[in-house]
């Protein structure tokens, strides 16, 4: 069969070259339709010195249909589901060809996070941060990384509203007023706000009606 | 019974077949024929249908084909019908294609340009199928960035224009192919590029993608395939599937004068050059209705079957009804949705919400089903989603109720009349086989014999208004008196046409023959009906009696 022969072949390619520092693993040794792959964080980006785990499923018409792959690994990314870390991008889709290896599409999902392709969004929410504040944007994905692509993730204890790169000042603010900060911080993910000019009252009337729906 | 009794009955098809045989029609029948006629949906400007005769009668010949339609095949050419409605409605010039046709056409509009690419036309096809056939578009792009354009077809490589390696099959021992990772001697398929692989990979990744219609390249680069390679790797007419994908391509994109024939299997398509008379068809509440080469008829506006008396938005409401309401197909509700632009069906399996259309490459957003453009930049919220689920609890259920009643009492009269359609489709097989005994156990002659194809026709024909009668019955006002009338005429309908029914299962020869007159009063007067039940439908509709509610 020569699917289970190439899939060997390309787990071996992967653990010839251990300088890519990419890997590449059944989930079952029985099962050849499901893998685990993982490679690090492009250095001089947000996701830098993150180990991030990505899903494998190999189709039965692999390689002449493209294998299915999402993020097990939370990240905040344009083109990445920050929900369900589905993952848009035209090689795992119709841009797909048959030289393409299951390596060279964890090094493509790697590219993908050093340039985001922010005008084809796969969350909307995220693109909009990255569009309109590339610099709370990079803190907040530096925070993801820190969270959940690192070895000691779980331990800490994080303020939602930093998660999500929201001002704490702004959900204060609100809270002050009597509202809920789960509920507040739901808005303010919902209408894109990460920071509040306190003069803006034409945002500020906007978020209270949205409190008050 | 005298002839021109007779031939009273007998449609302009008829009239057309026999035209080539029997030389013993004259010119007052046909007139009379038109006379008895007046007042019919849908007539066939018979001058027009003479000339199409004489032209096409003196090579008559038939087959037993197993569809309906195909009972009496004519070699009809390609000239233009006409249609005459008496009703007011302009003439409806049309022609029947095949795809050959079709691409001769593609052909003849891309011949021009062939001065300007100097590509061998099938890629200049290729090219305008990618620019969504327009000319402008590619032409711009052509003076811009002819180099990109040509990288992007595959016709020189990214690197230059390599030719250090010969492109074809040839065999190799010991070969490692890339794609299966096997080692073996095989055949192997290379190109300019010095990519090459086994041809089973080939194969396979060819089969993947023949019905794209798109360009198929290297697997390894933007080398584009030739046809005579994909003929070579498959082994046969490969590329024919690929330039089929195209033609289909055109049509969609010319989708306003080119219609394919809806019949399973039929390859034929209907062009209509001057649209300009449909808007009027519509006003009237008319429907454009059409023949192709194998006798399909349909509707041109819709591309359904022929649906009078319900108009093509009465027949839209209501297929879009007993869609929603069957269980079979609430699987295609909840998964599929049309896409926007071409109401292809459209499965979500997976992934992000960014849809593109396999058919006709528009991209939108699966929440909202607006364009996907908008969403890269702005990122307005996907709103529609939640007013839709509103929508559908705001009718009280009482109301509901009483409505899904209604509806699926009309509906079983549809369907009844649809299962007998099938029922009688059965029948027709067996007609042949009648025709045949007919002539073999009494010399009764083919032509005479064909009075039973033709009450078949009719009992055809009537059962479908029937069947779209009850489309209508459904959205009229019950309390109206025309309704009423029509209702009436529904049932004056069904009679005739059960009688006719039953005369066709008759099996005995002998008793056909002694019967035949039968046959042309019962089908007669089944023409009569359905004629009467056609314009009374119209009536409701252009008095809005019979109208669609939200």
């Amino acid at each position: 069969m020569s699917r289970a022969k190439r899939i060997m072949k390309e787990l071996q390619a992967v653990k010839d070259d251990p300088e890519a520092k990419i890997t590449l693993e059944f989930v079952i040794e029985s099962d050849i339709h499901h893998l685990k792959g993982s490679f690090i964080g492009p250095p001089g980006t947000p996701y830098e010195n993150g180990a991030f785990v990505v899903d494998i499923e190999v189709p039965m018409e692999y390689p002449f249909k493209p294998p299915q792959m999402k993020f097990d690994t939370k990240v905040y990314h344009p083109n990445i589901s920050s929900v369900t870390g589905a993952i848009c991008l035209d090689i795992l889709k119709n841009a797909w060809s048959p030289v393409i290896t299951l390596k060279s599409a964890l090094i493509s999902l790697q590219a993908l996070l050093q340039s985001p392709e922010p005008n084809d969004p796969q969350d909307a929410e995220v693109a909009q941060h990255y569009l309109r504040d590339r610099e709370s944007f990079n803190k907040t994905a530096a925070l993801w990384t820190k969270l959940y692509a690192s070895a000691a993730y779980g331990d800490k204890e994080v303020d939602e509203a930093e998660l999500y790169g929201i001002n704490s000042d702004v959900v204060e603010e609100f809270e002050s007023q009597g509202f809920e900060k789960s509920k507040i911080i739901e808005v303010l993910r919902r209408l894109g706000i990460k920071s509040l000019d306190p003069n803006d009252n034409a945002t500020i009337n906007r978020i209270i009606e949205e409190l008050l729906k | 019974m005298d002839l021109g009794n007779n031939e009273m009955f007998l449609s302009n098809d008829m009239l057309h077949e026999k035209q080539g045989h029997n030389s013993l029609i004259e010119d007052n029948i046909i007139t009379s024929i038109n006379n008895s006629r007046r007042g019919s949906l849908v007539t066939q400007d018979s001058e027009f249908e003479l000339d199409d005769a004489l032209l096409t009668g003196s090579d008559l010949d038939y087959d037993y084909e197993d569809e309906l339609d195909d009972m009496i095949v004519l070699p009809i050419t390609n000239a233009k019908r006409k249609q005459i409605n008496e009703g007011g409605v302009p003439n409806l010039e049309y022609e029947c294609l095949t795809t050959k046709d079709i691409f001769n056409r593609m052909l003849e509009r891309v011949n021009h340009l062939q001065p300007i690419f100097s590509l061998p036309l099938e890629d200049i096809i290729i090219l305008m199928q990618h620019y969504d056939w327009n000319e402008e578009r590619l032409l711009e792009k052509w003076t811009d960035k002819m180099d990109d354009l040509l990288t992007e077809i595959g016709l020189i490589h990214e690197n230059g224009n390599l030719t250090v390696n010969e492109r074809g099959v040839a065999l190799k021992e010991d070969f490692e192919c890339g794609i299966c990772c096997e080692v073996k001697s095989v055949e192997v398929f290379s190109l300019e590029c010095g990519h090459e692989y086994c041809i089973e990979c080939y194969r396979r990744y060819i089969q993947g993608r023949l019905h794209s219609g798109n360009i198929i390249t290297c697997m390894g680069c933007s080398v584009a395939l030739k046809n005579e390679d994909i003929d070579e790797i498959m082994g046969y007419e490969s590329s024919n599937k690929l330039m089929y994908s195209s033609i289909k391509s055109f049509v969609s994109k010319h989708h306003r004068n080119y219609k394919w024939c809806p019949y399973t299997d039929c390859k034929c398509i209907i062009h209509l050059d001057d649209t300009s008379s449909l808007s009027e068809y519509s006003r009237l509440h008319y429907s454009p209705f059409v023949k192709c080469n194998a006798l399909h008829r349909f509707c041109f506006s819709c591309g359904f079957e022929i649906h009078a008396p319900a108009d093509c938005d009465i027949t839209n409401a209501w297929i879009k009804k007993a869609r929603k309401e069957s269980e079979n197909l609430n699987w295609v509700l909840s998964n599929t949705k049309e896409c926007p632009k071409c109401s292809v069906n459209i499965e979500k399996d997976g992934g992000c919400n960014h849809m593109v259309c396999s058919s006709c490459k528009y991209e939108f957003c699966w929440i909202c089903e607006g364009e996907w453009a908008p969403h890269g930049k702005s990122f307005y919220q996907c709103t529609l989603y939640k007013n839709e689920d509103g929508k559908y609890n705001k009718s009280s259920s009482q109301e509901a109720n009483k409505l899904m009643k209604k509806y699926t009492f009309y509906y079983r009269m549809f369907n009844e009349h649809e299962v007998s359609a099938k029922l009688d489709w059965k029948l027709g097989q067996t007609v042949g086989i009648k025709v045949k005994s007919l002539q073999e156990k009494i010399g009764v002659s083919w032509i005479e014999g064909q009075f039973l194809a033709e009450s078949l026709r009719t009992l055809n024909e009537g059962r479908t208004a029937l069947k779209w009668s009850f489309a209508v019955a459904f959205y009229s006002d019950p309390s109206h008196n025309l309704t009423k009338i029509f209702v009436d005429n529904q049932a004056l309908l069904s009679k005739a046409v059960e009688d006719l029914s039953e005369l066709l299962q008759i099996k005995d020869p002998e008793l056909i023959m002694r019967r035949k007159p039968d046959f042309y009063n019962k089908a007669g007067y089944v023409q009569n009906r359905t004629n009467a039940l056609m314009e009374c439908g119209r009536d409701l509709l252009c008095k809005g009696i019979c109208k669609l509610t939200d």
